[in-house]
């Protein structure tokens, strides 16, 4: 770039200033030279775009490994139609619906698969309170999922996904400890005050053979945000 | 000895140098060391800390029990002679560097010692105050008891619901969707190596920075000594009295710690289904606070991206953050501030900080709404009332108290000197 330059500006420059312009033919060396540097230029540009673009996406590859990959275990599956019910602190003892107490804090439990056994704790979205009333109690779009007076929820907070395991006796609500949200489990799942902003998920219950057992899943998504 | 090191370390020019370096004498100087040397405690104490601990939450045979690794080897260390001293002035000195660092901020707003040359420090003071908490926050997951998973399961559902990039954010620096097995070892290694590195090399920056640009003098050294540097040498004044405030630091926190043992992970035991029924740490109230205030209402859908509630958490601090961070770029300024402005002298400035940390306070209130009663809507009244009233308020006092004659003739010596 310089030789140019200089030659494009020597006729402005000419000190005689007589405006002859002086035009210097380029010699044959001159050119080859061009050339060789042309091409060096050339063999750099594709080298680093290459090693750049190797480098990127490899970095690319280790950002992107730094997310693990969730894995779906058996004790993952979300609860199905069928599934019976244990108690989250004590996964060898079955709930039953004559357990449960009316108007008294819910129970935590997670759903077990009865034909393989396996108890579906290995995530905290599986968790589901379960909580008793006069079935007059509870609301049209509650008490058809229902299950002598047995209403079950999704215990995933719905504002920070705590676990909403805190009663309020006074109103018959559940309270999460969190944030103070409040539902109504007589209601949907209805926010009754605090910041979750979606009723929690209710969960379809039914008696087979005497038994309380899953009518199938969460009616709506599990989990906050 | 000392001349044979003296030539080749040339220690008596490093003497002329660094240690006659002039620290002015005022009180409210003091914050910056304490806010450092709670920092050499937390990593001496964080050494010992280290070596014990076990970062895994997969499930070990302790007695009886099954019990997550991590919360196992806190077990051990709090039954290791001193051990519990040691955790417990580990958690007090975060709080201490917290509280010192955020007060230092307060000193260098109230004293407009922010402005130019002084910016780049402004900004690393506050990116130091922010790095400090996200430290803190990160030692709260480490034992995995009940409290401790619950505080980093609140973090990471926060940090998650940033709108599009957030989820992905939140399981690369909590290694997946908490609690993973990945998810310990991944907050060990930000907590105790990587924080700790970035902390101690802005406050190395921080402080390099000070000594080279000195320190803003307090308003009486205009009088007495005018355009020269008044203070007590680094060495062997200043060094004195900087030993002998480490060593008190060093025994109010173990005295502190010895009497308040912080996190006591037996009481909340190792996490279960149900969640405990705790608050965090002072210093998280203010947004533990908000985050109850915001009414279940405010959620809105653009584009297929939820936008909840819970978003607030994320977006008030970095408001303030971003605010902070823009506060000495709003007050250009061509002279170069040598002596500190009096707080009586910028009444505006003055105020407004008076008022932000009634906001801080209002907002600390509404982390105890239910023990105290109060509706949400009397909260919102205080913590946007609060501030504006407060502000008013501080504002009217101060232009009663220092009429604007009497500011004036406080002399030329709120606006520096020229050149420096």
């Amino acid at each position: 770039m310089p030789n140019d330059d200089e030659r494009t500006a020597s006729p402005q420059g000419d000190p005689e200033g007589n405006g002859d312009a002086v035009i210097v033919e380029p010699t044959e060396a001159d050119e080859r030279e061009n050339l060789i540097q042309r091409r060096r230029f050339l063999q750099a540009s594709v080298g680093v775009t290459v090693a750049l673009t190797v480098t990127g996406l490899s970095a690319l590859t280790v950002t992107g490994s730094l997310r693990p990959i969730a894995k779906i275990t058996p004790q993952q599956e979300p609860p199905a139609d069928g599934d019976v019910l244990v108690y989250a602190d004590d996964q060898k003892r079955l709930v039953q619906a004559s357990d449960l107490q009316t108007n008294t804090k819910q129970t935590l439990c997670y759903p077990k698969d009865p034909k393989s056994g396996v108890v579906k704790s290995g995530t905290d979205n599986n968790l589901i309170m379960l909580t008793r009333f006069d079935p007059t109690q509870l609301g049209p779009d509650t008490a058809p999922h229902a299950a002598q007076g047995v209403v079950g929820y999704s215990a995933v907070c719905t504002h920070l996904c705590c676990t909403v395991s805190d009663w309020d006796a006074k109103n018959g609500w559940m309270l999460c400890p969190c944030h103070h949200s409040q539902f109504d489990p007589r209601a949907d799942g209805k926010v009754m005050g605090g910041p979750a902003p979606r009723p929690l998920p209710l969960i379809p219950l039914k008696m087979t053979g005497g038994q309380l057992a899953v009518a199938g899943g969460f009616m709506t998504s599990v989990g906050c945000s | 000895m000392g001349k044979w090191l003296d030539e080749r370390l040339a220690l008596s020019r490093m003497y002329k140098k660094f240690f006659r370096k002039m620290f002015p004498v005022h009180h409210s100087f003091f914050l910056g060391e304490i806010t450092m040397f709670s920092f050499v405690i937390l990593v001496l104490t964080g050494i010992f800390l280290s070596i014990n601990f076990e970062p895994s939450i997969r499930m070990v045979q302790v007695g009886a029990k099954q019990l997550p690794a991590a919360y196992a080897s806190v077990q051990f260390i709090d039954s290791l002679p001193f051990g519990l001293v040691i955790r417990s002035m580990h958690h007090w000195a975060a709080s201490v560097f917290i509280a010192a660092a955020f007060l230092h901020m307060i000193r260098i707003l109230l004293t407009g010692a922010y402005k130019k040359p002084r910016e780049i420090n402004w900004l690393i003071g506050l990116a130091l105050l922010s790095f400090a908490v996200v430290a803190a926050f990160t030692g709260y997951s480490l034992p995995f008891d009940a409290f401790s998973a619950t505080a980093t399961k609140v973090g990471y559902e926060i940090a998650s619901s940033i709108p599009i990039i957030g989820s992905w954010i939140a399981q690369l620096f909590f290694g997946g969707t908490f609690p993973t097995e990945h998810s310990i070892p991944r907050l060990t290694a930000i907590h105790m190596v990587w924080l700790p590195l970035v902390i101690g090399a802005l406050i190395g920056a921080h402080v390099l920075i000070m000594f080279l640009q000195k320190h803003t003098q307090p308003k009486y050294a205009e009088k007495v000594a005018p355009n020269k540097i008044l203070g007590v040498p680094f060495w062997p004044q200043q060094a004195l009295i900087m030993g002998v405030l480490f060593a008190v630091m060093v025994a109010v926190l173990a005295l502190v710690g010895g009497l308040f043992n912080a996190n006591p992970i037996e009481h909340f035991g190792p996490p279960g289904p149900a969640t405990p029924n705790v608050k965090p740490d002072w210093y998280f109230l203010w947004l533990y606070g908000f985050l109850k205030m915001i009414p279940s209402a405010w959620h809105f859908t653009v584009f297929g991206v939820f936008v909840g509630p819970e978003f607030i958490g994320v977006l008030i601090p970095t408001v303030l953050i971003l605010f902070g961070f823009a506060f000495p770029l709003l007050q250009p300024s061509e002279h170069k501030l040598r002596y500190i402005e009096l707080p009586s002298e910028h009444p505006v400035r003055t105020a407004t900080v008076i008022g932000v940390l009634t906001f801080f306070i209002a907002a600390t209130i509404g982390a105890y709404k239910e023990d105290l009663g109060l509706t949400t809507g009397l909260l919102w009244l205080l913590v946007i009332g609060g501030p504006l009233v407060v502000g008013a308020i501080a504002y009217g006092l101060l232009r009663a108290i220092y009429p604007a004659s009497a500011r004036e003739s406080a002399g030329p010596g709120s606006d520096a000197t020229p050149g420096d």
